[in-house]
């Protein structure tokens, strides 16, 4: 049996979430046994009672090798000879049954039903359809390490209005009414109708979910000795049985409704995008609150319970399409649920012009109190202007909103990729560097800059083609038969997103390690031309040996304490510069052959350790093997004092600046906030980096001390929270390699 | 242009003084206060910081002395201090950064120029410049040629003083300083002789001096155990410093109910590392931080004198 929470006794909205934190941390510690580290967003998953689990190994998010939990005896509607199912009927047929034999899971504590245990995606082996070969572009995607993107789903943002207005019956009408209109019975076997076989079976699979829940909590009520449990879980059997096919009428209900949609969306493919939740909930909040049937506790209750179940991307405040600020009672309320709930959570404040400062203000004391790196904060402004770039009025732009690690999109009307492709610079660097060492009698950091533009240039050539060679097929592989719900244009036009389902097509191509490189390229001008302390043909022999025996380890201390990205005014923030400008200009030379619009942005998510693994000694000192540079980042240690100021300056000089990010990962002394001054520096801080161009701020406030113990024995701090990059994760989940690398930025900048 | 001796440039303070300040520390001192907190900035020359855990015993520095001061052989690793002569050869050619230069010689449009790098974070914040030492007034001129370039850009710039300098030396800094910030660390003149080798006649000659004119003060009283950890030391001081404010009243110049406050700082045992690699005993090393308790206690005592204070 799953562990809940036993409700609690009295059963105040204080001791339910304690009891539900509680129950989290149990959560949490059998998913440390049963998984182990777990180098990702904690998702909110819940693992399958033992006797209905299997392990596998799936592919993880960065690409490698996890251990994952599945439901058992799940019939998979294999289509294609590999073993593999593709296309929407098989997926969607697959994933309702996924769905009819999911476990219910209800928290009496709880105020919303529901759970997901599962991630749809380890049932998917192998993820691409052999058929559709793209062996030709294998070579140069190993060459510069491209995360290509192909077969790689979600990172774009739904429309959740659309399902709270509609709800499940609505939706099903919905498929029913284009289906008859796009792909009529007569002519059943056009593509149309198998996409709409596929959401129908999703919706049907959605309801029979939601049944079970309204069944069981019917029947746990009537089982339940104490009134005011009793009370709870009859309203959730009540509130479920309509949800079925109703849309939401009250604020509960909309949580609920919601929390449905994203545990659904989270089990699909992982899907994290929410948006802005502040706004999807307002007219029901204000409609309750004019009833007098819901008090601001409660509805921040009925919040933390859906934060408790999906770990989603959400933005609190900004413009509007006029540019008018849409900050409201319940933007506020979203900040209370994760300050009360004490959860990993991803909830990013807005900070503009013309955005609400007590927002800001109130995040930074909720970083300082819970030290839990919540929220983030967004620079609005900067995303807009920059998504003006592509040509877009600005009324579009504004509505291009938060709802993933590092990413914006426009909800249900745009496919994005964000987050999923990545060139590593360090790759290309690499590449140009032993080529020019083979081959150049007289080799110098012009020729080297030279051929990395070229190699460059070819990285983004070669990820272009991947895009398109994605977009073309992905439909026919694994549509988004969940996000597709909920998008305009995709229902209508019998269209997954990918095959042409939405509006705008504005593909996320992102680089990686630009501290790294840029750091090499001033070792090599500062050690090698300037100073005269190196040859090139002794650093050619230092990084094939790896820094090997004394010599060596005196050269990769020379060579690592030269110039840094980051210190301010040296050849090295010099060189960031211009390897960002230089990414930027390919990247926005020109759309990808078949003609998508693609958006620079820097950012390596979690993957800097994966990245590091193949990439040979660097001339920054870096050993083989060692991670690779944090997103736009600095490496630590790029000043004696790590000044958070340097860094902002360092991370604002380097934006592409067409509305994709380029995030800047903090990391804050606790005594910061020990006074109204120091957290009025802090704001002021946030504020200078996004007036100087910065677009997104990743902020920790951790304690030396506590880090340090925590990584030597991680169970002493089970409930300690980091925002590792764009997301953020229980730190005892970790990796000691991951954990190694939050370490490392403590320890150098503080 | 003037040339002074600084040990740091350190970015993103945000306690010393209002807002994001940048606070260049300038190097030497006149007091030798036994727990202070900065010895790197006590003495007023360059000296080589050995840390011992970094070193790698390559043997580079041992290489590049010319003095002699820098030894390997089968002991290990070892440095001469009184050899040296701070020249930094063995410092440059240190690649394990075991060994650091404290104390550097730079122009007064160098400081300004790193100063400058952070105007967006001073402006959002309502922060400036600090000049911290060290004592920054033991340096007047390049002290002031600093200052007035900030001035002249629009920072907001603020001065932490130990106070026992010539009142000329002071006088020249306050025209372009907006903030003084001076210790104030024990009333009687015995006690202050024992705990930081000077009396302390000319700072409170300062201090009234100070409060006779314009300029915002902000007081600060490091409470340090046995030094002026009682009620009856802190409330001697409040008195002065209630004297102070009785004294800008009387001379007219009062702008404001804060413009006179007061600070008190509890000490803190973070500096033992930097007293080792400079090769100076510290003396502070038993000393336990003040607890909690009694710096409420303290912090009541500085209420009651009706100075605004603040306890940390």
């Amino acid at each position: 049996m799953l562990q809940t929470s036993s409700a609690p006794i009295p059963f105040t909205l204080e001791a339910r979430y304690k009891a539900l934190r509680a129950t989290k941390m149990a959560h949490t510690a059998e998913k440390w046994q049963i998984i182990g580290a777990m180098n990702h967003d904690d998702w909110g998953l819940i693992l399958p009672p033992p006797e209905a689990r299997e392990i596998v190994q799936a592919l993880s998010g960065s690409g490698v090798l996890i251990n994952d939990v599945r439901l058992k005896d799940i019939p998979i509607a294999v289509n294609h000879p590999s073993g593999g199912f593709f296309g929407p009927v098989a997926v969607g047929r697959t994933f309702r049954a996924l769905l009819e034999r999911h476990p219910v899971y209800i928290d009496p504590a709880a105020s919303l039903a529901g759970a997901t245990m599962v991630n749809f995606m380890s049932y998917r082996k192998p993820h691409w359809n052999p058929d559709m070969d793209f062996s030709h572009l294998h070579e140069a995607q190993h060459r510069y390490q491209i995360h290509s993107g192909i077969g790689a789903t979600q990172h774009f943002c739904p429309d959740l209005a659309i399902g709270l207005e509609l709800g499940w019956g609505g939706l099903l009408a919905k498929i029913g009414y284009y289906r008859e209109l796009n792909a009529p019975e007569h002519d059943a076997r056009t593509a149309g109708a198998d996409f709409y076989d596929g959401l129908t079976d999703v919706v049907l699979g959605m309801q029979d979910w939601i049944g079970r829940h309204a069944v069981a909590a019917r029947e746990m009520a009537a089982a339940e000795p104490r009134p005011e449990v009793r009370r709870n879980l009859a309203e959730i059997a009540e509130m479920n049985e309509w949800l079925i096919s109703h849309p939401p009428r009250t604020f509960r209900e909309a949580c609920q409704w919601l929390l449905w949609y994203l545990v659904a969306a989270r089990m699909y493919n992982g899907s994290g995008a929410i948006g802005r939740l502040d706004v999807l909930l307002l007219p029901y909040y204000e409609r309750d609150r004019a009833a007098g049937t819901l008090t601001n506790d409660e509805a921040a209750f009925h919040i933390a319970c859906l934060l408790l179940r999906d770990t989603g991307y959400i933005q609190l405040g900004g413009p509007d399409a006029t540019g008018r600020d849409v900050t409201n009672p319940v933007s506020y309320l979203i900040l209370e649920a994760a300050h009360r709930m004490k959860i990993p959570a991803n909830i990013g404040v807005c900070v503009g012009d013309t955005t609400d400062p007590g927002l800001l203000t109130r995040g930074v004391e909720i970083m300082f109190q819970d030290r839990l790196g919540v929220p983030k904060f967004l620079g609005v402004d900067r995303t807009v202007e920059g998504f003006a770039r592509n040509g877009y009025p600005p009324e579009l732009s504004r509505q291009r909103v938060y709802s993933g690690c590092h990413w914006l999109a426009l909800p249900g009307i745009e496919y994005t990729m964000n987050d999923l492709v990545k060139i590593n610079l360090a790759a290309v660097f690499q590449t140009a560097l032993a080529e020019m060492l083979e081959v150049s009698r007289e080799p110098g950091t012009a020729e080297l800059w030279s051929r990395f533009a070229d190699h460059l240039r070819r990285a983004v050539a070669v990820t272009a083609e991947g895009l398109d060679f994605h977009l073309r097929h992905m439909g026919d592989v694994f549509p988004e038969l969940v996000l597709d719900l909920l998008c305009h244009g995709t229902i209508e036009r019998g269209l997954d997103a990918a095959a042409g389902g939405v509006d705008y097509y504005n593909l996320c191509v992102d680089a990686a390690g630009l501290a790294t490189v840029a750091d090499s390229f001033a070792a090599c001008a500062h050690w090698i031309e300037r100073e005269g302390r190196l040859t090139w043909t002794q650093l050619k022999h230092y990084l094939e040996s790896d820094w090997a025996g004394e010599d060596g380890e005196r050269a990769r201390r020379l060579m690592k304490r030269g110039p840094r990205f980051g210190h301010g005014g040296t050849i090295a923030d010099e060189y960031a510069m211009h390897i960002a400008r230089l990414f930027t200009d390919l990247v926005k030379e020109k759309p990808t052959p078949a003609g998508y619009n693609m958006i620079p942005g820097l950012f390596s998510w979690a993957s800097m350790i994966a990245m590091g693994k193949e990439i040979a000694a660097t001339p920054n000192g870096r050993h083989a093997g060692d991670p690779i540079s944090h997103g736009p980042n600095p490496d630590p240690g790029f000043r004696k004092d790590g000044a958070p100021t340097a860094l902002a300056v360092a991370v604002a000089a380097v934006q592409p600046g067409y509305g994709n990010t380029a995030p800047l990962q903090l990391d804050l002394d606790p005594g910061l906030g020990r006074d109204d001054a120091g957290i009025a520096a802090v704001t002021a801080l946030i504020r200078s980096h996004f007036a100087l161009g910065g677009t997104q701020i990743n902020l920790n406030v951790l304690d030396k001390a506590q880090i340090l113990e925590a990584h030597r024995d991680p169970g002493k701090y089970p409930d300690l929270v980091v925002r590792v990059t764009g997301f953020s994760a229980y730190f005892a989940s970790l990796s000691p390699e991951f954990r190694q690398l939050v370490v490392d930025r403590i320890v150098a900048e503080t | 242009m003037t040339t002074g001796l600084i040990f740091d440039i350190q970015r993103f303070s945000v306690h010393d003084g209002p807002g994001i300040r940048t606070t260049v520390f300038l190097k030497g001192c006149s007091l030798r206060c036994f727990w202070c907190h900065n010895p790197e900035g006590l003495r007023m020359t360059p000296e080589v910081q050995f840390l011992p855990n970094r070193c790698i015993a390559c043997g580079a520095c041992v290489v590049a002395c010319e003095h002699g001061g820098q030894h390997l052989d089968e002991h290990g690793r070892s440095f001469t201090r009184e050899r040296c002569v701070a020249c930094g050869k063995c410092v440059e050619a240190c690649v394990a950064e075991a060994l650091n230069l404290a104390g550097r010689h730079v122009t007064d449009t160098e400081v300004v120029a790193e100063v400058l790098r952070d105007r967006v974070f001073y402006e959002a914040s309502d922060g400036g410049v600090t000049l911290s030492g060290g004592e920054p007034a033991l340096q007047p001129d390049f002290a002031r040629a600093i200052l007035a370039r900030c001035k002249a850009e629009g920072l907001h710039t603020a001065i932490e003083t130990c106070g026992n300098v010539p009142w000329e030396n002071l006088a020249m800094l306050l025209p372009f300083t907006d903030l003084v910030m001076m210790d104030l660390k024990q009333m009687d003149a015995e006690k202050h002789r024992a705990a930081t080798g000077v009396g302390n006649e000319r700072i409170l000659a300062n201090a009234r001096r100070l409060a006779g004119m314009r300029v915002p003060l902000l007081l600060r009283t490091p409470v340090v155990p046995g030094v002026n950890d009682t009620p009856a030391e802190i409330a001697a001081i409040a008195a002065f410093i209630a004297e102070l404010v009785s004294l800008r009243a009387g001379a007219g110049n009062g702008v404001g109910p804060t413009d006179i406050s007061w600070e008190l700082l509890p000490f803190h045992r973070l500096a033992a590392d930097k007293y080792r690699s400079l090769g100076l005993e510290y003396r502070a090393r038993d000393l336990n931080p003040p607890p909690r308790e009694l710096l409420a206690v303290l912090s009541e005592v500085a209420h009651a004198s009706g100075v605004p204070v603040r306890a940390h």
